[in-house]
């Protein structure tokens, strides 16, 4: 098969939300030595962007979209079975930090977040819900991550994002990381008062944070 | 600097310091604008027009100039044509000089229906105050005993049930001397627990009175009762005034949080309004505070904590815990409660975090835990409370189902005041609405006079249950853009809506639609609400419901059928699902004329299993699967009938 087709059918099985035909144009362009990267940009990413577009749009709902990011995973993991962790490392969009703030334990938003960032590349770890500020900070600095990224879904909960930037600064690490945050109540004006560097919106709207938090780093 | 600024239509005014926000100041001078975001920046409902010009009755001169700048939340939430019309939205809007700011009607909190007559209920009187009349044996040279001696003396032997403990209230004691001989040594006693004296009148007084509050976050219901007959005597209510600090419990106990004194301003606050509402209904009875000897009070937690003045920053966090669960009887004066100085205030117990004392007022009233059939009790409010289960066992969840199914959130959500759509039915050919608007009773006719406002929670249950048995939205929620209807179509940033009112039909001179964000929305309430029972069906061990009980306003206008239709709770026969109004007040009522309630309501709170189901390990799978209509796996044998005449979509 061409190489275009696989590049094709790997995008259409993202689109259409289908593990088997995914797994199916994982192992096609395994065996057709396609560039693991390029399969993953060229063909699955483009049919996350397209799923993205349509959440946006109210298209599509979340139930969709985490059917197309199994999708997606699936066929990453055959695609990337033969990479070394080193060669994985180097293909990766960044590392990310991601949890839900002291306080609080709804995390179905921060889980979409983080399918969705893993869907577009990113290394993902995920300390889960209700997860201590200073905890927060030492697995940053652990694991030398690149973004930390937290939602808080309750007006009460919002000021354990504005702690997590005092702790990285009284450790003197504040510049060592990207910190993007969410969450129903949080808004720009927030982000801006309490000194973070991004706020999504959407979860598409994460990553394209997330994204262009990384370009900046990685700039500098 | 201070800037005058005054508020049209009411026309407050005040001297104010510039920097607050418009927001901030109307909350001052106590008018109620929409913020059901509490100020977050995040909803857009706070619209306000800034009026240019010189105002000489006023004296003083508004110009846009004299606000802030427009800030990125209010390009986002405000048309164009609002910015060129200089609408703002108050919380983002500082105050740089003088104004005069109109608050347009869609921006008003206004006046909502309250539900105050729950269903006939047996009940026993059994109050925990009684009172005895009592002749005394006058002082006199020969008996040097002290006047409580003597009194407590001639009520132990008269009433030989009364606990020899017998003790006085001390602001009781202050009058004993004076009404003791007013009477001539004949009085009446009135009695807490067969214990305290609480009260005392010269000569014979039989009549007892007692006032049952349920403290909502929205709304404050209170009853006057006769405690000799167990008759409601007067009922009254009226906004929480605590709104203005914030529409939810998260936003109270936030508000609690960011300001010096917040919770002390939010005690007294609350405080004020019951005791506005106990000598409204005095006064319609004829009767004076001070002859109210007892009260109950039921609230959610977090309005038990503030209005007890409790901290409740705590319980807004995980683990949420409350500062006591159990019950509390507190003395009327220590709360700053007008009743006879020396009553009781009776609270109802604290289940957990978020499952608070109305909800155990819901469970005396309803009383589940004295049934074989296995009940789901579900209680709508800001926050949703489930209970489910029988004499067997018995569990609880809250849930965060958000206030969409209220009316917030929903780009045209109002509450259920005049002017709110609250049926709707839609023509499955022609797809054209029929609806009715609160304060008509008649379907909409172009002749009546309250036009369309915007869209209350019994409303948008019944459009979105029509769009979807007319198959403009399918099962996943998604617009069908296949279909043929000038009212289909797409707003200006490309996204499905539905309009259900035409512009010139309403009062506010814009369409009326249903958007696919408002579709979108009531998923995720729905949802939240559908997994809470689904979780504690599971954990009781049964995919079965005996009976579905709706308590609350809310759930006493929705229309049942469209309620299965979406989703919001798990198959039931229809016939079995009922709706009870304000039973968390009826609980009240009954903790107040019956003192057994009481501690039925104790027993109940310490038996019942709360469940958080937030945390349980397939939550997210479960709630994913609720988003659908009605759901994506489970069954809906008594609606199939009706899921069989949605017509599919062509691919």
């Amino acid at each position: 098969m061409e190489k275009q087709q696989i590049l094709a059918k790997l995008q259409k099985a993202v689109e259409e939300m289908e593990n088997d035909l995914a797994e199916e144009a994982a192992n096609e362009a395994v065996a057709a030595g396609i560039n693991p990267q390029e399969a993953i940009s060229e063909g699955l990413a483009k049919g996350m962007q397209t799923l993205s577009q349509l959440f946006d749009d109210g298209d599509v709902f979340v139930p969709q979209l985490l059917l197309a990011a199994e999708a997606f995973e699936a066929a990453v993991d055959i695609i990337t079975a033969a990479m070394s962790a080193e060669e994985k490392s180097q293909a990766s969009q960044g590392k990310v930090l991601i949890h839900t703030v002291q306080g609080d334990i709804h995390d179905i938003g921060k889980n979409i977040v983080k399918t969705m960032l893993a869907a577009s590349g990113f290394e993902i770890i995920d300390l889960g819900r209700d997860v201590a500020v200073e905890e927060v900070v030492k697995q940053a600095i652990e694991h030398k991550v690149d973004i930390i990224a937290g939602s808080a879904l309750m007006t009460t909960t919002m000021p354990a994002q504005r702690d997590i930037i005092s702790v990285l600064k009284e450790e003197g690490v504040r510049d060592q990381f990207k910190v993007m945050y969410g969450g129903a109540p949080v808004s720009q004006e927030w982000i801006e008062k309490i000194g973070a560097d991004a706020y999504g919106e959407t979860a598409t709207e994460a990553i394209a944070k997330a994204i262009a938090l990384m370009a900046e780093k990685r700039g500098a | 600097m201070s800037c005058q600024v005054v508020f049209q239509p009411s026309g407050r005014r005040g001297m104010i310091e510039s920097g607050s926000t418009l927001l901030e100041v109307a909350r001052e001078l106590g008018i109620d604008i929409e913020s059901p975001c509490s100020g977050t920046k995040n909803c857009g409902k706070c619209k306000v027009k800034i009026e240019e010009g010189y105002y000489e009755k006023l004296g003083l001169t508004s110009h846009i100039s004299h606000v802030s700048p427009l800030t990125e939340s209010e390009k986002i939430a405000l048309q164009p044509e609002e910015v060129r019309a200089n609408y703002r939205l108050a919380c983002c809007t500082q105050i740089k000089g003088d104004l005069l700011v109109f608050v347009p009607e869609e921006s008003r909190s206004t006046q909502q229906i309250v539900l105050e007559t729950g269903k006939d209920r047996l009940l026993q009187v059994n109050p925990a105050v009684h009172k005895y009349f009592v002749k005394m044996i006058p002082a006199s040279m020969d008996d040097h005993r002290g006047d409580f001696d003597r009194l407590k003396a001639s009520l132990l032997a008269q009433y030989t049930h009364l606990n020899q403990e017998l003790s006085i209230d001390y602001t009781v004691l202050l009058s004993l001397p004076k009404t003791v001989r007013q009477g001539k040594w004949s009085v009446t006693a009135t009695l807490w627990k067969n214990q305290v004296i609480i009260a005392l009148e010269p000569g014979l007084v039989e009549a007892a009175y007692g006032v049952a509050i349920d403290v909502g976050t929205t709304t404050v219901a209170a009853y006057l009762c006769d405690l000799l007959t167990g008759k409601v005597l007067q009922q009254d209510s009226m906004m929480n005034p605590q709104i203005r600090y914030g529409e939810d419990v998260l936003s109270r106990i936030t508000y609690g949080m960011n300001n010096d004194n917040g919770l002390a301003i939010m005690h007294q606050t609350v405080i004020e309004g019951i005791n506005t509402l106990v000598s409204r209904l005095s006064e319609a009875s004829g009767i004076n505070v001070e002859q109210v000897a007892d009260m109950v009070l039921v609230f959610n937690s977090a309005m038990h904590h503030i209005a007890l003045n409790i901290d409740p920053s705590y319980m807004g966090r995980a683990p949420f815990a409350p500062a006591i669960r159990a019950s509390l009887d507190i003395k009327a004066r220590d709360l700053g409660i007008r009743i006879a100085p020396g009553g009781n205030i009776h609270c109802l117990p604290v289940e957990a975090g978020f499952v608070g004392p109305d909800n155990v007022a819901v469970l005396i009233a309803e009383e589940p835990h004295k049934q074989e059939k296995r009940m789901l009790i579900i209680d709508i409010g800001t926050n949703g409370e489930i209970d489910f289960g029988n004499k067997e066992r018995l569990l609880s969840t809250s849930c965060a189902t958000g206030p969409a199914l209220e009316g917030a959130q929903i780009k045209f959500g109002m509450r259920a005041a005049p002017g709110a759509i609250e049926t709707v039915l839609l023509d499955p050919v022609s797809l054209e609405p029929r609806f009715k608007v609160i304060g008509e009773a008649n379907w909409y006719h172009p002749s009546q006079t309250i036009k369309a406002k915007g869209i209350c929670g019994s409303g948008i249950i019944d459009i979105i249950a029509e769009m979807f048995k007319s198959g403009i939205i399918d099962t996943s929620g998604k617009f069908n853009m296949q279909l043929s209807s000038p009212r289909i179509r797409r707003d200006a940033h490309n996204k499905p809506e539905y309009v259900l009112v035409w512009a010139e039909e309403t009062s506010i001179g814009s369409d009326i639609t249903v958007t696919q964000g408002d579709v979108r929305a009531i998923q995720l309430a729905k949802a939240a609400l559908y997994v809470g029972a689904k979780i504690l069906m599971q954990k009781w061990g049964t995919n079965q419901v005996d009976s579905v009980t709706l308590a609350g306003a809310f759930g006493s206008y929705i229309n049942k059928e469209s309620a299965l239709v979406i989703g919001l709770f798990p198959d039931c026969d229809l016939a079995k699902v009922v709706a009870v109004g304000n039973a968390a007040g009826d609980g009240a009522k009954l903790a107040l004329l019956d003192a057994d309630k009481r501690t039925d309501a104790q027993a109940v709170a310490d038996i019942i299993q709360f469940v958080e189901t937030a945390v349980e390990p397939d939550f997210q799978t479960q709630f994913i699967q609720a988003l659908n209509f009605p759901h994506s796996n489970d069954t809906f044998p008594h609606i199939q009938h009706i899921l069989d005449k949605i017509p599919t979509i062509k691919p």
